[in-house]
């Protein structure tokens, strides 16, 4: 067992044993659902069905139902696109990064936030696909041997990197949270009374036996998925960067894209973990182990992040000042002084400006604080994309060309549509799935719980 | 030879054993052993496969076979059982004929495929107006339109052509008993052998009357020149000899001209010492107005001043000169300078149907000698006769009750002349022979469908010295019949109009199949002694004409009668019309009254941009002589004379059809007699109307999208560094031009055809033509006003308008302006802007970026230089478009073939329309991105061709259907690999340059900087 420096801050606080993490964790899929739950649910499921609603539309009479012209080929599709991957980026930096770093404090959180992580690129999953013009040809896209002669995909397009690498980290990511799972499956398992749930679970833990040779396995499988899962943390964000970075279009054609999407998506990813386990934490009662030492690790992040972004956003300008490229001066000065400047300047607001408050120790503390700040970083990173895709295509190189963009109320349904539907997935896998990875908890009890870690000190003491 | 080898399966077949005759006999080598397997119980009952299995598989291959099925549902194409000479299919007929829609005349060339025109072509023989306007493109659509009249009709129920003609016939004597008049009132009718049919009535009928009226009318222009010349004709205008061009008014490569003057401005227009200079002074911004060197705003009550001003100055006359501005007088002052050094070889037009103005013009044309130069008095152009007088005593005529039979062909009074609806009724009878039920058909007693010029056969002489026919294309769509024939029926003549056409020809000792080939004949060159006395006559009769120029009207607003694509309203039901952008406000589907910016702001007019662009503007109620016309959308046009309006005739139709019935409003209600312009109160309205227009940005931003010099410059430096500055990279190897600066490997662009094509900016005049031929050419669809309010619009090439703006890069930098106060100036058209146009299509690049953003390589790039589009790998992520530097991508946001949204919009809704359709072109589905292919279907055809005959393709051998249908040869198309071609020449122009050569596109269309001749 490691022995943890006393300065330390616990990591799991109360007086907790390991029979104690066991219940807390498997309380809310052993009891039945409360009020709120279903609330939340019924707002979830509808919203899902608006959602549903506007892709069966869109695909029953066309992408002209969506607000999109000539001159702006991208809108809120790939905006949605872009800011739910950017959402699924925290999930596996927690559970592969900070697992190769050993950082312990991310074991109350990596199973929310690979979940979130999932659930978010499932969502954006959905806009490139219904996006297309022809979605019952997609398959296109797959570098699939076929039938209609020699023709293969184009490997030059950044579009197709896309399918690759999305395709790469949701399987991967999948993986990795579900083999974290399966020692905690195992523990539901074993603990479930109605044989049809005992059943189901059993499935799911895969036959785990608790064996020494499981846990050996268990541990080197961890180890090997997140040595992949860590490049794909900044290939996936680098290549969404790319769609952008590789064209021609002032504005988008940028070299700094692919370091200041990544950080963009971390930043946006750590801010919608915090909202969810803020909800998850009060409702689920979880405070023991979700403490704010785990909130203020998560702001110092984001205030991190936030800061990069910020450099990245003002680099951009000083480029486009420095590089003397008339287009490029046009288009960042469009950005901010232009029609859509209020969307410009709520992203600056949002993503730079509010970040800075995590440098107080009181705020960034400050659970209240900390929800409304991780809203609002949402909030700005939709739109950064949201500026970044339309205000550089609205106005490009012939002024002749220039158009405006206005959301349909089918844009709007549809990305309301993908909100639900994350919840809807979300609020299953609370009530459904151990949302703390409890067995990797326990591994760190005896270390870096309080009242171990009180009882050490003591010990110490007694010793010397 | 090759098909006498015979193979055999072995050596008992070639030695034809007796086995092999026996196994010859049966069908199959071996005994099926059917008894074995169905005979033995046992063996069934242990058999794998059981009934059970057996009925599974069956019904899984019905349904299979089935689903299978379940594909596209196939249409049954039947091959001729007869194959008509002449017709291949797959292969075009072409068919020389004449273009007449009731305003228009051209000589054109007629495309049909296995039977039907499908386009029309510039007529290829150099004859009188030979050129194509987007009017003369589109018309083939109208034949095709299912708002067309399909069998005699009398009131809202069917008749037949007997009824039709022998009510007509009892109308007729019964006039003539009751000595009422039999009228005939038609348009401007310069058929020979019309004629002759109406000189037959007018013989036949003492009461007979024959009334030429044209909607869009010139009638005083006629008078004028009737008076000086005695023939009631326009003079022909010679403008490629002309060095000097002073407009007063006069949209003279507009919309609208009895004679195309383009194709001879642009000769002049080349840049050069012998350039010439074109001044105009007018009330609205014209498509003419945007060509000149100088151009000057002045109101429409004012041109007569300005004429006699200009008169003054080039004739040292002094007679009366009206009310006129300091500002107009300066540069008329340098016009007349120009002018007297350049006697003999400049013109002066006058503007609007103006009898006074019209001889100021032609006086002052006299003095500079260029009354039988330029100004060809003596060479009648007989396209407009009409006569406004005669339509006025039609009216009193029918007032007073005095029409017994009324006869109305090709005209449409009851929309275009105010008050005459209500006059129709009070003709004892009356019959409309139209091509539609419209407003005047309406109205009439019997209505009686005529065949549209593609199903007709006539002859005409459009000028002085050149006889051209028409011959049908097709053989008519409905129960049509010309109204030649139904006239000479009354006098019991039953000869087809064919052969009184054919007759006709023979009897000027032609041969009907030469001249059904060419299309026509040129008799002569026109000239006659006609005009020998007009100078003399117009000199005497200024001062005369400068009174009564200096007595006209004038009021606080003046509306301004001007015409769009759809002209006079003939074809106001074709939507490749409508969709076609105006060429300087660039809005769709609409009229409306242009304003200049200070008088909006004067009355409250606003023009407001919507959250998605769209643009809104007020409404104004105009009233003129208490006549009142409500819901006037207001556009604010720089460049519009203050207290002036424009205001477009040819819309506002209420019975053309679905597709342009209401749309805009009817000008005419606010024309009386033909008039310019009117005197009009002018009044805010409440709401607002939604204006289409495809394009937000007005001005270059300060960029090189239009090189443009002066002529000066332009002179000073042959090579071009100064003022066609090549876009260059610092890089490690030094200096490299843009093109050459390059990330990726060149593609071989020597061993096959190198497709490219030039397009002279000094050349375009920004008609439109090549948007519609493009339009019909590549099936491109229509999307309607709510699309295009969209940005939607789906042209393959659109030609961009940019204003001058009074702020520049060097203008802010001297005055100190900020960067932010700079740009958002720079938006901002100046109030007297300089226009320029650009057409602009996929450049075809060469290192394109759309290529390299496709996910599934549907647009590459071929070995001839072209970017490809293959429709059906196209899985629409739109990516191509974004990246695409020009923004010529268009995306089918919709099934525009079935949704219903397009069906009175989109011409290929209904099975009329769909037959306009090229077939040589795929009609694209929803989904899928479109450009422009550089016309593949052209390459196709003639490198086929070049194969066939096994010959290398000539330079010249076909042109795409943009480059085609420009008069002005502002377009260039070719392969710069064949030395011989004329577009490898223009490459090599110093004026050339490529659009956005900074992005390193290498495009394959490049551009000829505009010079402008300013003095």
């Amino acid at each position: 067992m490691h022995y943890e420096s006393p300065v330390r801050e616990p990591l799991v606080l109360g007086n907790k044993t390991y029979h104690d993490i066991t219940l807390d964790v498997v309380r809310p899929v052993e009891s039945t659902a409360p009020k709120a739950w279903w609330i939340a649910f019924s707002i979830a499921l509808a919203l899902f069905l608006w959602g549903v609603g506007a892709i069966l539309w869109t695909i029953a009479n066309g992408i002209g139902s969506w607000g999109l012209n000539k001159t702006v080929g991208w809108a809120w599709d790939i905006t949605n696109f872009v800011w739910w991957v950017g959402i699924g980026h925290a999930g596996t930096l927690i559970s592969a990064v900070l697992l190769l770093f050993r950082q312990k404090w991310r074991m109350s959180i990596n199973r929310s936030a690979e979940a979130m992580t999932i659930f978010s690129v499932i969502q954006a999953g959905l806009f490139p696909v219904i996006h297309m013009g022809r979605v019952w040809v997609a398959y296109f896209v797959l570098p699939i041997p076929n039938q209609f002669g020699s023709l293969w995909v184009n490997f030059n397009s950044p579009l197709l990197w896309d399918v690759f690498a999305l395709s790469t980290y949701l399987s991967v990511s999948t993986v990795f949270w579900y083999v974290g799972l399966i020692p905690d499956f195992a523990m539901i398992r074993d603990r479930a009374i109605n044989p049809i749930q005992k059943h189901v679970y059993r499935i799911l833990a895969f036959g785990w036996g608790g064996k020494a040779k499981h846990w050996q396995r268990f541990e080197e499988v961890s180890l090997v998925l997140a040595g992949l899962a860590t490049p794909l943390v900044l290939s996936v964000h680098t290549i969404v960067s790319m769609d952008f970075a590789t064209s021609v279009i002032p504005g988008w054609h940028t070299t700094i894209f692919p370091p200041y999407f990544v950080a963009g998506a971390i930043f946006s990813g750590f801010a919608m973990v915090q909202t969810l386990l803020i909800i998850v934490r009060k409702l689920f009662k979880m405070e023991d182990y979700i403490t704010i030492q785990h909130i203020e690790m998560m702001n110092i992040i984001i205030m991190v992040t936030g800061s990069i972004v910020g450099v990245a956003y003002i680099t951009e300008l000083f480029i486009a000042y420095y590089s003397g490229v008339e287009y490029e001066q046009y288009a960042f000065l469009n950005r901010a002084t232009g029609p859509y400047w209020w969307a410009y300047w709520s992203m600056m607001t949002c993503n730079v400006f509010s970040p800075q408050f995590m440098w107080s120790k009181k705020l960034r503390t400050n659970l209240v604080f900390t929800f409304i700040i991780s809203i609002v970083v949402n909030i700005g990173m939709w739109f950064e994309r949201f500026v970044i895709i339309v205000t550089s295509l609205h106005r490009d190189y012939l002024p002749s060309s220039w158009a405006m963009f206005s959301p349909t109320s089918i844009d709007i349904a549809f990305y309301m549509g993908t909100i639900g539907f994350f919840f809807v997935l979300f609020l299953l896998y609370a009530r459904t799935f151990p949302v703390i990875a409890q067995a990797e908890l326990k591994t760190i009890l005896k270390s870096s719980g309080e009242s171990q870690k009180k009882h050490h000190t003591e010990d110490d003491h007694a010793h010397h | 030879m090759a098909s006498e080898k015979k193979y055999w399966k072995g050596f008992d077949e070639l030695g034809n054993t007796p086995v092999a005759q026996k196994l010859a006999q049966n069908e199959f080598a071996e005994e099926l052993p059917v008894e074995a397997i169905l005979g033995d119980g046992a063996v069934l009952e242990s058999a794998n496969t059981s009934r059970r299995d057996f009925l599974k598989f069956v019904g899984f291959s019905t349904a299979a076979a089935t689903l299978a099925a379940c594909e596209n549902p196939i249409v049954e194409s039947i091959p001729y059982v007869v194959k008509p000479e002449a017709i291949t299919p797959g292969i075009p007929n072409y068919y020389a004929t004449s273009y007449v829609d009731g305003q228009d005349f051209a000589s054109v060339l007629i495309k049909t495929r296995e039977g039907r025109p499908i386009k029309v072509e510039p007529g290829d023989k150099g004859f009188f107006n030979s050129g194509t306007t987007a009017r003369a493109q589109a018309s083939v659509l109208s034949l095709y339109d299912s708002a067309r009249l399909s069998g005699p009709v009398k009131g809202e129920e069917a008749s037949d052509w007997k009824k039709v003609e022998a009510a007509l016939k009892s109308a007729v004597e019964k006039s003539k008993a009751e000595g009422k008049t039999f009228t005939l009132l038609t348009s401007s009718v310069f058929s020979p052998s019309t004629k002759g049919v109406i000189e037959r009535m007018r013989g036949a009928y003492a009461n007979f009357n024959h009334v030429q009226w044209d909607a869009a009318s010139v009638s005083q222009k006629l008078d004028v020149w009737e008076a000086l010349t005695g023939n009631r004709a326009l003079p022909f205008y010679d403008l490629a000899s002309a060095k000097v061009i002073v407009s007063i008014g006069e949209d003279f490569l507009g919309a609208g001209m009895a004679q195309q003057m383009a194709s001879d401005y642009a000769v002049g227009r080349k840049p050069g010492a012998g350039m010439s200079r074109h001044y105009q002074f007018e009330s609205n911004l014209s498509m003419t107005g945007s060509n000149a060197d100088q151009r000057v705003k002045v109101k429409a009550s004012e041109y007569g001043a300005a004429l006699a001003y200009l008169y003054n100055q080039v004739s040292g006359a002094s007679v009366r000169v009206g009310a006129l501005s300091a500002d107009a007088k300066k540069v008329l002052d340098r016009a007349a300078k120009d002018l007297v050094a350049h006697k003999g070889a400049s013109v002066v037009f006058s503007g609007g149907n103006i009898g006074a103005n019209e001889h100021l013009a032609a006086a002052i044309n006299a003095a500079l000698s260029n009354i039988g130069t330029t100004v060809q008095a003596g060479k009648s152009v007989y396209v407009a006769q009409g006569n406004d007088r005669s339509l006025s005593n039609l009216a009193a005529d029918l007032k007073a009750g005095r029409v017994g039979a009324l006869v109305v062909w090709g005209a449409n009074p009851a929309y275009a002349a105010p008050g005459f609806a209500e006059l129709i009724k009070k003709a004892t009878f009356s019959l409309a022979l139209t091509d539609r039920l419209d407003e005047t058909a309406a109205l009439c007693t019997y209505a009686a469908p005529v065949p549209h010029y593609l199903e007709s056969w006539n002859d005409y002489t459009p000028v002085a010295g050149h006889y051209a026919v028409a011959q049908p294309t097709i053989a008519p769509l409905f129960d049509s019949k010309p109204a030649q024939e139904v006239l000479m029926s009354l006098l019991g003549d039953s000869t087809s109009y064919k052969d009184v056409v054919r007759n006709s020809i023979s009897a000027r000792g032609l041969s009907v199949n030469a001249i059904l080939h060419d299309g026509g004949v040129q008799l002569s060159d026109g000239a006659s002694g006609a005009g020998s006395g007009a100078a003399a006559k117009a000199l005497a009769g200024a001062s005369v004409a400068a009174e009564e120029a200096a007595k006209a009207a004038t009021g606080e607003w003046e509306v301004v009668f001007y015409q769009k694509a759809v002209g006079a309203g003939f074809q106001s039901n074709n939507p490749w019309l409508h969709e076609l952008p105006d060429p300087i406000s660039r809005v769709t589907w609409d009229n409306y009254v242009t304003i200049s910016a200070a008088d909006a702001l004067k009355l409250g007019v606003e023009n407001t941009s919507e959250s998605n662009g769209a643009i809104n503007g007020s409404y104004l109620t105009l009233t003129v002589n208490g006549t009142t016309l409500e819901r006037v959308p207001a556009w604010i046009q720089p460049g519009q004379a203050a207290g002036t309006l424009g205001l477009a005739l040819g819309y506002g139709r209420t019975k053309v059809g679905k597709v342009a019935d209401n749309v805009g409003v009817n000008a005419y209600s606010l024309m009386k007699g033909g008039s310019a312009y009117a005197v009009a109160k002018v009044s805010l309205a409440e709401e607002e109307h939604q204006f289409a227009s495809v394009q937000l940005g007005n001005t270059m931003m300060g960029r090189k999208i239009v090189n443009e010099t002066t002529l000066a410059t332009f002179l000073a430096d042959s090579t071009g560094k100064s003022w066609n500055e090549k876009a260059e990279f610092h890089t490690l190897q030094g200096t490299v031009n843009a093109n050459d600066a390059n990330l990726w490997p060149d593609h071989d662009h020597k061993t096959m055809h190198m497709w490219n094509m030039s397009i002279d900016l000094n050349s375009c005049i920004g008609c439109g033509a090549c948007v519609v031929a493009c339009h019909i050419e590549n099936n491109v669809p229509v999307v309607g006003k709510d699309e295009v309010r969209r940005f939607r619009d789906m042209h393959w090439l659109r030609i961009d308008r940019y204003y001058s703006s009074d702020t520049s890069h060097e203008s802010a930098e001297a005055d100190g302006v900020g960067v932010m106060a700079k740009y958002a100036a720079m938006e901002v058209p100046s109030a007297s802007p300089e226009v320029v146009f650009q057409p602009v299509m996929c450049q075809h690049c060469n290192h394109a970026p759309c290529e390299t953003v496709c996910p599934v390589a549907a647009t590459t790039h071929s070995q001839e230089g072209l970017n490809h589009m293959t429709y059906n790998r196209c899985i629409g992520t739109r990516y191509c478009a974004n990246n695409c530097p020009y923004k010529v991508r268009r995306f089918n946001w919709f099934n525009y073939m079935k949704n219903d949204k397009f069906s009175s919009v989109n011409p290929s809704q209904d099975d009329l329309g769909r037959m306009v359709l090229n077939p040589d072109v795929t009609v694209r589905s929803r989904g899928v991105m479109e450009k422009c292919s550089f016309c593949i279907q052209r390459i196709q055809y003639a490198k086929l061709e070049a194969k066939k005959k096994g010959e290398p393709m000539e330079a010249g051998a076909f042109t795409t259907a943009c480059a085609q249908a420009c008069s002005t040869g502002a377009m260039s198309f070719g392969d710069v690999n064949n030395a011989k071609s004329a577009v490898a020449a223009v490459k090599q122009d110093p004026r050339a340059y490529h659009l956005l050569e900074e992005v390193g596109t290498q495009p394959s269309v490049f551009y000829q900087t505009k010079v402008r001749n300013q003095a």
